[in-house]
């Protein structure tokens, strides 16, 4: 008789998620999926509102990266006004876009990783937790809290709120950046590169401890895609989109939010909310691909920053090729987390960052923009249409997380076919297959903006776990 | 008018009701004060926005007095251990589902570690405690938790009638307390 095994919800993650594991007869894993449980409505309810508008409506989305949202929304509206902002304006906002990341890859590593990597993947559940952390490491634990601290003040200073900042606007940014500010973030550079330095060594300390789950953890050939510069460097906020393939050659290269939204193709499945999204000239699934930190270090050739640039040269050491198991997001983050620091205290040494020049102004000029920057999960795409008026008929948002989910639901299956065997299973083994999912840092609030075109499905069991009657809304 | 309910304080338990021993002295407490009121809710959902109600008229109470902080945030995360940390005492500041609506209840907090259920996208008072007494030794002497019950969630950003009521007493409950901290 088959089984089913339920972990509802999967922790530590941002929103609220569900796996499933079919087990058949025999005991052994047939089937497992990663479900995004949750469903909203940004796209259907921004039609009609006047497309200025979209940045902080949009950002509304997410209260950990509404700055990528801003940024990619605002991009959008460029589009449509078919405006180029200010160089200032454009320094400004990658800063804002990197604070945003290093406070964000702080949450996921320090709040929600860190308790399966420092604690164990065994450890009692009761203390795999931040305050369990604090306890065995408070070094680390402060370190977290230190760089949280970091990102989000210069969130508020630049943008005067933590969350939902409301700076970004459609041209540029609304005011330009004050001496004091500047001299502010300044000061608080060397405890950042403390606590990073920090985290780096006890990460690299541990990492070798965990090849087994580094073994399993989502590690397969795929796809790979994230923006990158002109000089192959990192790049979050401006750029072109990048695809390589397993091998790590370049299936399609300069790739701009319009040309985007002509290859990149959304499928759905009857189990998630969160679509799938997949390179259209190779199809669905085989032209599934990863996003996020790990696929940026895998795509581009140079961080730009010294500090960070040794590290990727020592993180691509891992593999030949690109490197494969999702595992390895954690590492791909930490390094991140250092060049947003170094290329911050950059910015900030810019000689023309205090301009005063800050906005360019514009009415609607076409009548249809799209606009991408990297979110510290991955790639985001904004894509609107307006009328004359410039109120929005049509949105489309193409999340991280969607752009991640066919690996996810990969990677959990992986796990589960390995560590779940004659049927049997511990706390330890589910913590692993949750912890697969971590890896990724999903946000599943940002990847559920959707309503309207997601099939249901609903299934009917009876009290012994029998299928009694199902319905597919497609 | 309905009648509000008396302020509900549990004297049995002393106001100091925990003394943090440091066992961590690299915090270098760079911003002290003599109290931190924290205080959480929603302002869009009627009485959950009493906390930060509380909060900004206790802004506006202590606005000459640098010895006294006020933060309020939706939820309580756990990078406010650092804020706590920086505190002699700390007066968290909630609406509460239990109870009859209306009441004000003031009690002492002590740490606590929590259990598989910990979040991190949101912590208790108690929690809060913990985190900052691992992470920073902290050297808060006294905290409390000051409370007003809910008469209802839903969306609006109008309190019950009976919040309503009992802001006065809350306010005047909040008031003592603070200064029975900063004589401490």
């Amino acid at each position: 008789m088959s089984q089913t095994i339920t972990i509802d919800p999967v922790t530590r993650l941002e929103g609220h998620g569900k796996i499933t594991i079919q087990l058949n007869g025999q005991g052994e894993v047939e089937d497992a999926h990663f479900h995004v449980t949750q469903v909203r409505g940004f796209e259907r309810f921004s039609e009609g509102r006047p497309f200025y508008e979209m940045p902080s409506l949009m950002a509304r989305i997410c209260g950990i990266c509404p700055v990528s949202h801003l940024i990619a929304s605002a991009k959008a509206c460029e589009a449509i006004m078919s405006v180029q902002i200010p160089h200032t304006a454009a320094q400004l906002r990658r800063m804002l876009n990197l604070a945003q990341m290093v406070q964000s890859h702080a949450l996921s590593f320090f709040y929600l990783a860190s308790p399966d990597l420092l604690l164990g993947m065994e450890s009692d559940a009761k203390l795999r937790n931040i305050i369990g952390v604090a306890a065995a490491k408070p070094e680390l634990g402060r370190a977290g809290v230190g760089l949280r601290r970091f990102g989000q003040s210069i969130i508020e200073l630049l943008g005067k709120k933590r969350i939902h900042p409301g700076w970004v606007v459609p041209g540029g940014v609304t005011e330009p950046l004050e001496p004091a500010k500047r001299d502010a973030i300044l000061a608080m550079i060397p405890e950042a590169y403390a606590n990073i330095g920090m985290a780096l060594g006890a990460y690299k300390q541990i990492a070798d401890t965990f090849r087994a789950e580094i073994e399993v953890f989502a590690n397969f050939p795929s796809n790979y895609m994230s923006l990158i510069g002109e000089d192959e460097s990192i790049e979050f906020t401006d750029g072109a989109l990048r695809l390589i393939d397993p091998a790590g050659s370049t299936i399609e290269d300069g790739m701009t939010a319009t040309r985007f939204t002509e290859v990149i193709g959304e499928a759905v499945e009857p189990y998630s909310y969160t679509k799938f999204a997949y390179y259209k000239p190779i199809g669905y699934p085989q032209g599934s691909y990863r996003v996020g930190p790990l696929a940026r270090l895998n795509i581009v050739k140079r961080m730009g920053t010294s500090r960070a640039e040794k590290e990727l040269a020592e993180f691509k050491q891992i593999a030949a090729g690109p490197v494969a198991s999702s595992f390895h997001y954690h590492h791909a983050r930490l390094v991140e987390m250092l060049y947003g620091v170094e290329k911050i205290e950059e910015i900030l040494n810019d000689p023309r960052i205090l301009d005063t020049h800050v906005r360019a102004t514009a009415g609607v000029n076409r009548l249809e923009g799209a606009g991408q920057a990297e979110a510290p999960r991955g790639t985001l795409h904004h894509h609107y249409k307006v009328d004359e008026n410039g109120k929005i008929t049509w949105a489309n948002l193409v999340i991280a997380t969607g752009q991640n989910n066919k690996a996810m639901n990969e990677g959990v299956l992986q796990a589960a076919k390995h560590y779940i065997k004659d049927g049997k299973f511990t706390d330890g083994i589910l913590n692993r297959v949750e912890a697969v999912v971590r890896t990724f840092d999903p946000c599943l609030s940002c990847s559920t903006h959707a309503f309207g075109q997601m099939p249901l499905k609903i299934v009917l069991l009876s009290a012994e776990g029998e299928i009694l009657d199902h319905a597919i809304r497609s | 008018m309905q009648s509000v309910p008396d302020v509900q304080v549990n004297e049995a338990i002393p106001v100091s009701s925990e003394i943090f021993e440091p066992r961590l002295p690299i915090f270098t407490n760079a911003n002290p004060v003599g109290c931190l009121i924290l205080a959480c809710g929603n302002t869009l959902r009627s009485d959950d926005g009493v906390g930060p109600f509380l909060a900004e008229w206790a802004a506006e109470r202590f606005r000459e007095n640098a010895d006294v902080r006020v933060v309020a945030t939706q939820q309580w995360t756990p990078d406010l251990a650092e804020r706590i940390a920086e505190a002699d005492s700390v007066l968290f500041v909630d609406s509460s589902l239990e109870s009859i609506p209306g009441r004000v209840s003031l009690i002492p907090v002590a740490a606590e570690a929590g259990n598989e259920g910990v979040a991190t996208h949101h912590l208790d008072a108690p929690e809060l405690l913990s985190l900052t007494r691992e992470l920073y030794g902290s050297r808060s002497a006294h905290a409390m938790m000051l409370t007003v019950s809910t008469g209802s969630t839903e969306l609006g950003e109008k309190f019950s009638e009976r919040v309503e009521a009992a802001l006065p007493r809350a306010q005047g409950v909040l008031e003592k307390t603070v200064l029975q901290f900063l004589k401490n």
